[in-house]
């Protein structure tokens, strides 16, 4: 399982050229939000052009990425080594976090152009920043300190951003939940020092040739099981999320939902198969939760009242197939096959829901800024005047039911495959009933949008990069499953 | 690269540091368990002004300065901003937190921390036989672990947010100290610990941020969490 991680020697040093696009794809937005901070954008123009450098040098690593298969990058001093390593996973994710961060930069530039009052919009940005980069540093890092820092800092700008615009009861709800994840902190570094002090190392590459089964290694993943899955929100400690999503900015919620969310789960799988590749009980323990998350966020977004909600709950839902596999990837003596499928899977859902969450979000966004309505059924007779935005919510629903030809069909394809493989029928259950409660919940909306003779009422026009760019994330997540074959490619690593 | 040793730092019980671990436990235990939030606040200052003697002492000049500057001196304005304490912004009041504790709740919780507590304690004795500093020979090893036990209760315990706050920041301090004892003088250690004393400072400094602007808009009661809870019982 290890091997999949590209933690191993790289055959060939990076070129210039890939360093420079690593660095910037690192640097570049703290520097474009501590820019923008200074001068809010306004146009979609500007936003595009400021960030033509960062999308370039996502690009750029990709590239690399294509011929060589990994690079890595490191720097030593006394004891300490900071390690980044590019391969194929990685270097999808950061693509994908800078497509979403930028579209996320047009609809905030949209949004400050149409609502001149947010003034406190202006510290969106540089927190943007930080979040993109602390990303990108969590999907790249190779040791135990960096990840430690980009977690904490994605996590803290993560509750700024999501607050910024709160009202109580949502700020109450982020504020209970800062304090918990900060105690969550501490864990997840209880469970660092463990290892180091064991070890003496926190550079994966060297840890997967020490790491054995034994009490230090089970008490360390179950630490920092426990940081992870109380920042990351995981089924039962969720409880926060609906009510700040009800109630934050758009491109905020679509930042938080379609990465933050998935940053912990990444680090959860990555420590979890490096500390405990042959364990039963734990995978098992997070497959079972991630299955009563899809019945639980599924029913809740059945059950919402509001959009946000609704797209909100269905979040939890999401994350539960992700946990799904969990106990496919890890356990003792796991089948080549089932391990191979369940990790195309695992992939495929996490970016396929990304790109079209974050869609969602947006399109539910526009919906409610141009109707000046938050609830489904105060979204009645949308379909006439706001068609694009409701193709959008469509084209992204067809990724999170599951539907051919999207990523979420594809992925739910190679889980239902390796659980079929693996005997899990819980786990099949779990996933149909998934599928069917998550169509049933999506056409809710479509049912309220087509009325006809709903009241005509005057709508709020929108900035068009508003419409496009979520437009362009929920096409993105269909394509991402039309042409699978190639992403899938680039996640077998440099084995393969 | 194995588990370095500590030489310089082992010596047996010295009166110094016996003091300076007392001093320490005394200052989190009012900090934690005084319901005069004033009072409180000022002692975890004191607490992170100790603390940095602490960290003098075990040679970690580095940490020292990064304890005074970020464990005094942000986070302490940070709850003394959330008190409402300084110049600007209205006070908070009362100055005392007055939410009941049902018994119940109290039993429980503080039940399950020591469970929790206790559990990790023979965890790590039994997964780490050989720490880097000795509990035995060092007194702030030992009041690093009651300071994580009395924080672990009072944040499970205390239901007014800025205490919770408090508690959080006293867990971070013996996690920290408990970090050092494990793997002992080693640059990553140092590094994590740094790390993780800018984070808790940013992290209480967005805490009493969100305390000031929920007491703003709802006032002290927003401040309970569990408040519908009680109206119900």
């Amino acid at each position: 399982m290890n091997w999949r991680w590209g933690w191993e020697a790289a055959t060939f040093a990076p070129e210039p050229g890939e360093s420079w696009a690593l660095l910037a794809a690192l640097v570049l937005p703290l520097m474009l939000g501590g820019l923008a901070a200074l001068r809010p954008p306004r146009r979609a123009w500007v936003v595009l052009l400021a960030a033509l450098p960062l999308l370039a040098s996502g690009a750029a690593l990709f590239q690399a990425v294509q011929g060589v298969a990994l690079l890595t990058w490191s720097v030593s001093f006394d004891d300490v080594t900071l390690a980044l390593r590019l391969n194929g996973v990685a270097a999808l994710l950061v693509v994908v976090t800078q497509l979403i961060g930028v579209v996320a930069a047009l609809y905030t530039a949209g949004l400050c152009r149409l609502d001149e009052s947010a003034g406190r919009s202006r510290w969106l940005w540089p927190l943007w920043g930080v979040l993109l980069s602390s990303l990108s540093v969590i999907w790249l890092a190779a040791d135990l300190l960096s990840l430690y820092l980009g977690l904490e800092l994605m996590g803290l700008t993560a509750v700024g951003m999501l607050l910024l615009s709160g009202k109580a009861e949502a700020l109450l709800a982020g504020l209970r939940y800062l304090l918990v994840a900060l105690v969550g902190s501490l864990l997840y570094l209880l469970g660092v020092a463990l290892i180091l002090a064991h070890w003496g190392s926190l550079e994966l590459a060297q840890l997967t040739e020490v790491v054995a089964p034994e009490p230090v290694a089970w008490l360390a993943a179950a630490l920092l099981g426990a940081g992870l899955a109380t920042k990351a929100a995981l089924f039962p400690l969720h409880a926060w999320l609906t009510p700040v999503h009800a109630s934050a900015w758009t491109p905020v919620s679509a930042l938080h939902a379609a990465l933050v969310v998935k940053a912990s789960l990444y680090l959860l799988l990555m420590l979890w198969s490096l500390l405990i590749p042959e364990s039963h009980v734990a995978p098992l323990l997070l497959g079972l939760l991630g299955a009563l998350a899809i019945v639980w966020g599924s029913l809740a977004a059945w059950r919402a009242d509001s959009l946000k909600t609704l797209v909100a709950a269905s979040t939890v839902a999401q994350l539960g197939y992700l946990m799904l596999a969990f106990p496919l990837l890890l356990g003792p003596e796991m089948a080549p096959e089932v391990q191979t499928l369940a990790w195309q899977g695992f992939w495929l859902q996490l970016l396929g829901h990304a790109l079209a969450k974050a869609a969602m979000f947006m399109a539910a966004g526009n919906l409610i800024l141009a109707t000046g309505e938050s609830t489904l059924a105060g979204l009645a007779g949308t379909s006439r005047r706001l068609p694009l935005s409701l193709l959008v919510f469509g084209i992204a629903s067809v990724t999170l039911m599951g539907l051919p030809p999207s990523a979420g069909f594809t992925a739910k394809w190679q889980l239902l495959q390796a659980m079929l493989l693996a005997d899990l029928w819980w786990a099949i259950a779990a996933l149909l009933l998934g599928t069917l409660l998550s169509a049933a919940y999506v056409f809710r909306l479509f049912r309220y949008s087509f009325i006809e003779s709903a009241p005509r009422k005057t709508y709020r026009p929108l900035a068009p990069g508003m419409e496009g760019g979520a437009l362009l994330l929920a096409l993105a997540a269909l394509l991402l499953g039309l042409w699978a074959h190639y992403p899938l490619s680039l996640l077998q690593g440099a084995s393969a | 690269m194995m588990l370095r040793r500590m030489d310089s730092m082992m010596v047996s019980f010295e009166m110094t540091e016996t003091l300076l671990a007392v001093a320490l436990t005394l200052a989190a235990f009012v900090c934690l368990f005084d319901r005069h939030l004033l009072r409180a606040t000022l002692c975890f200052i004191g607490f992170a002004l100790l603390l940095t003697l602490a960290w003098w002492r075990l040679a970690t000049p580095w940490l020292a300065l990064a304890e005074l500057l970020l464990g005094a001196i942000v986070s302490g304005a940070s709850l003394l901003f959330a008190l409402g304490v300084l110049p600007t912004g209205a006070a908070l009041k009362p100055r005392h937190d007055r939410f009941p504790v049902p018994l119940s709740h109290g039993v429980t919780r503080l039940a399950l921390s020591v469970l929790w507590l206790v559990l990790m304690a023979a965890g790590v004795r039994h997964a780490l036989p050989a720490m880097a500093l000795s509990p035995s020979e060092e007194p702030l090893l030992i009041a690093a672990g009651v300071w994580v036990a009395c924080a672990l209760g009072a944040f499970a315990l205390h239901r007014h947010l800025l205490r919770r706050l408090l508690a959080f920041n006293v867990l971070g301090s013996g996690v920290f100290v408990l970090l050092a004892g494990m793997a002992g003088p080693m640059l990553a250690a140092q590094l994590l610990i740094l790390v993780g004393l800018c984070i808790a400072a940013l992290g209480t400094l967005l805490g009493a941020l969100l305390i000031r602007r929920l007491y703003h808009l709802e006032g002290l009661e927003a401040l309970d969490p569990d408040i519908d809870k009680t109206v119900a019982q």
